[in-house]
């Protein structure tokens, strides 16, 4: 704990390497999270999302490698490094001879919390997940998406300094996700630390700070999200729809210094920027200038997709 | 929070596992009512006895006196190593199965806390349940047979039942970790049972034959069934020594020799499920 508090680098996972037989799940992975980040861990299904995720939780051991919890390994200390750790696995399969507040109770317990602290929060948890008429229900009766809500729920009984989910969303209808990416996003401000893994692109722009993209077991991106649209985009493109494309338009757009290239299709152009500038003001006055009719102009900017499907072609 | 106490935490976990387990409720039912059954028939044929019955060695009353031993030795025989295979046998490869493991383990507590306060738990309700029927056996002697003599020793036998039957306990538990896979694991431990009893009696029959080769003897004393099922009437007849004891007639009977075999039995078992454990991955779910 005293290393968590002193330390602004909540994980550290460095060089990590795990086979499973002769399979190499992840290979050489290495990242930092520091304080108060929420960061995005996306990747392709079987990447090596969770495989990186249960080896930081010690349930996995790397081949070579190691990680660290707030300065600790949780391998060779699991009561420390894990004390300040909450975490929702994918599609979580929990205790069905247990009603919720009985499992909440005992993961309370597990972290030492007094009978008291215990009796709070779970009633002000169940409530805040959307279970306060089920708590006292047998989970074996809970529906896929109750179960993911309790999964939140235990991962949040310790208060910790560090909330890992895997795939936190799946199996949640759309109101749920929006409430919990909100919770996510609160527990951001808080300070607390937030690791994601989704494939939910979407999901992962709208609240991380940070992303670490993941593919065939490699890190192919890690970085701030401000920074990942730029670093995959390799040009800027204006697409321009017009009533006639002519040709000397076309050649004319070409002998632009900041013009790449022209393409043309039907009476559409896609015109390829040499700088990563919105310069559609330029662009659109060259029109006129050949007496161009302007139905629609866009300038095409890369999202996170465009720029993690490139990520997993190896482009940067 | 010390070990003792997240080790504690797991065992109240595990008894509440294993009793969500209709099929232990109906094994114990199963014991208890065998039990009841035993006692009836035992009475009926005492006070009904077949024209021309008779007793060598002690007198009707003598026996009766001892009755309590067939109600607390008789669930022994082969009602209790199945309720600890029963029980051991889901311990940790449920976990696996069911997906539960992570949860459980990616919490604050070590390895050997967790592996520790599973057995313990295990190993508790099946005291719990030797506890029942130990009771059972005691007070339906005493019931239909009246007051029973040098019944001061039913609480040693009950810490010798409960030894015995840590060998079979700890071997399923150590199947169970090591196969990951609750089926196999009970049905490998009701194997050697089943196959050391087999085996125990071809030997058996073999020293009989050979004309008392020893060779065969102490061979049949390494099987697990051995030390399990004779090492309570061991006990028992060195507490009883009246001559009249008709229930535990195993003169010579080795206690030091059973009570080793089942140490080794049992220590290796945890050996071998705690190294499986700490070294190897937390697999997924399995089931």
């Amino acid at each position: 704990m005293v290393n968590a508090l002193a330390s602004q680098q909540v994980i550290m996972v460095s060089n990590l390497t795990k086979y499973y037989g002769n399979f190499k799940a992840l290979d050489s992975v290495s990242f930092a999270v520091d304080k108060g980040w929420v960061y995005g861990y996306l990747g392709p299904n079987g990447a090596g999302k969770t495989t990186t995720i249960r080896t930081m939780l010690g349930l996995l051991k790397p081949d070579q490698g190691e990680v660290q919890i707030a300065g600790v390994n949780p391998e060779k200390d699991p009561v420390q490094a894990l004390q300040i750790v909450g975490y929702a696995p994918e599609l979580p399969a929990l205790q069905p001879f247990f009603t919720g507040e009985q499992l909440l109770d005992f993961m309370g317990k597990m972290f030492g919390l007094s009978t008291q602290d215990r009796k709070e929060r779970i009633k002000r948890l169940l409530d805040l997940v959307g279970l306060k008429e089920w708590g006292d229900k047998k989970i074996g009766k809970y529906s896929k998406g109750m179960v993911q809500r309790l999964s939140v729920a235990i991962a949040i009984i310790n208060d910790p300094m560090l909330l890992i989910m895997d795939e936190p969303t799946i199996g949640m209808d759309p109101e749920a996700t929006a409430h919990f990416r909100n919770l996510f996003t609160n527990l951001s401000k808080e300070g607390k630390t937030v690791f994601i893994s989704s494939h939910l692109l979407d999901e992962v722009q709208r609240i991380c700070t940070h992303v670490g993209m993941i593919n065939k077991g490699r890190i192919v991106f890690d970085g701030p999200i401000t920074q990942v649209l730029d670093a995959f985009t390799q040009q800027w493109v204006i697409e321009a729809e017009l009533k006639e494309v002519t040709k000397i338009m076309i050649s004319a757009l070409k002998e632009l210094d900041y013009v790449q290239d022209v393409k043309a299709e039907g009476n559409k152009l896609r015109i390829e920027l040499k700088e990563k500038k919105d310069l559609r003001g330029e662009i659109s006055s060259e029109i006129f200038k050949h007496k161009g009719v302007l139905l629609s102009l866009n300038l095409h900017q890369i999202t996170l997709e465009d720029a993690y499907l490139r990520a997993l072609k190896g482009g940067q | 929070m010390g070990f003792l106490q997240r080790s504690a935490n797991i065992v109240t976990y595990e008894w509440r596992r294993a009793l969500a387990k209709k099929w232990l409720y109906a094994l114990v039912i199963l014991a208890l009512a065998l039990q009841v059954g035993l006692f009836v028939l035992f009475y009926y044929f005492f006070t009904n006895p077949p024209p021309g019955f008779t007793i060598t060695g002690p007198s009707l009353e003598e026996v009766k006196a001892m009755m309590w031993l067939v109600g607390v030795l008789g669930p022994q025989s082969l009602f209790i190593p199945l309720i600890a295979i029963m029980i051991a046998g889901g311990s940790m490869s449920e976990e696996y199965e069911h997906g539960t493991a992570d949860i459980l383990l990616s919490k604050p507590i070590t390895k050997i806390e967790y592996m520790t306060g599973k057995f313990l738990g295990g190993l508790s309700l099946l005291g719990f349940v030797i506890a029942l029927t130990t009771t059972l056996g005691a007070t339906l002697a005493y019931g239909f047979f009246g007051p029973q003599e040098s019944i001061q020793f039913v609480p040693i036998i009950y810490l010798v039942l409960l030894y015995s039957n840590m060998l079979f306990f700890s071997m399923t538990f150590m199947f169970s970790e090591v196969l990951r896979r609750t089926t196999l694991s009970i049905l490998a431990a009701i194997g050697i049972l089943v196959g050391s009893v087999f085996i125990g009696s071809i030997l058996s029959t073999m020293y009989v034959i050979s004309g008392g080769e020893q060779l065969y003897l102490e061979i049949s004393k390494w099987l697990p069934n051995w030390s399990v099922s004779n090492l309570p009437s061991f006990v028992a007849s060195e507490l009883i020594t009246a001559p009249e004891n008709p229930f535990v007639s195993v003169p010579g009977g080795d206690i030091q020799l059973a009570a080793a075999i089942i140490a080794v039995y049992t220590v290796a078992s945890i050996l071998i499920a705690a190294l499986k454990f700490v070294r190897s991955d937390v697999t997924k779910r399995t089931g």
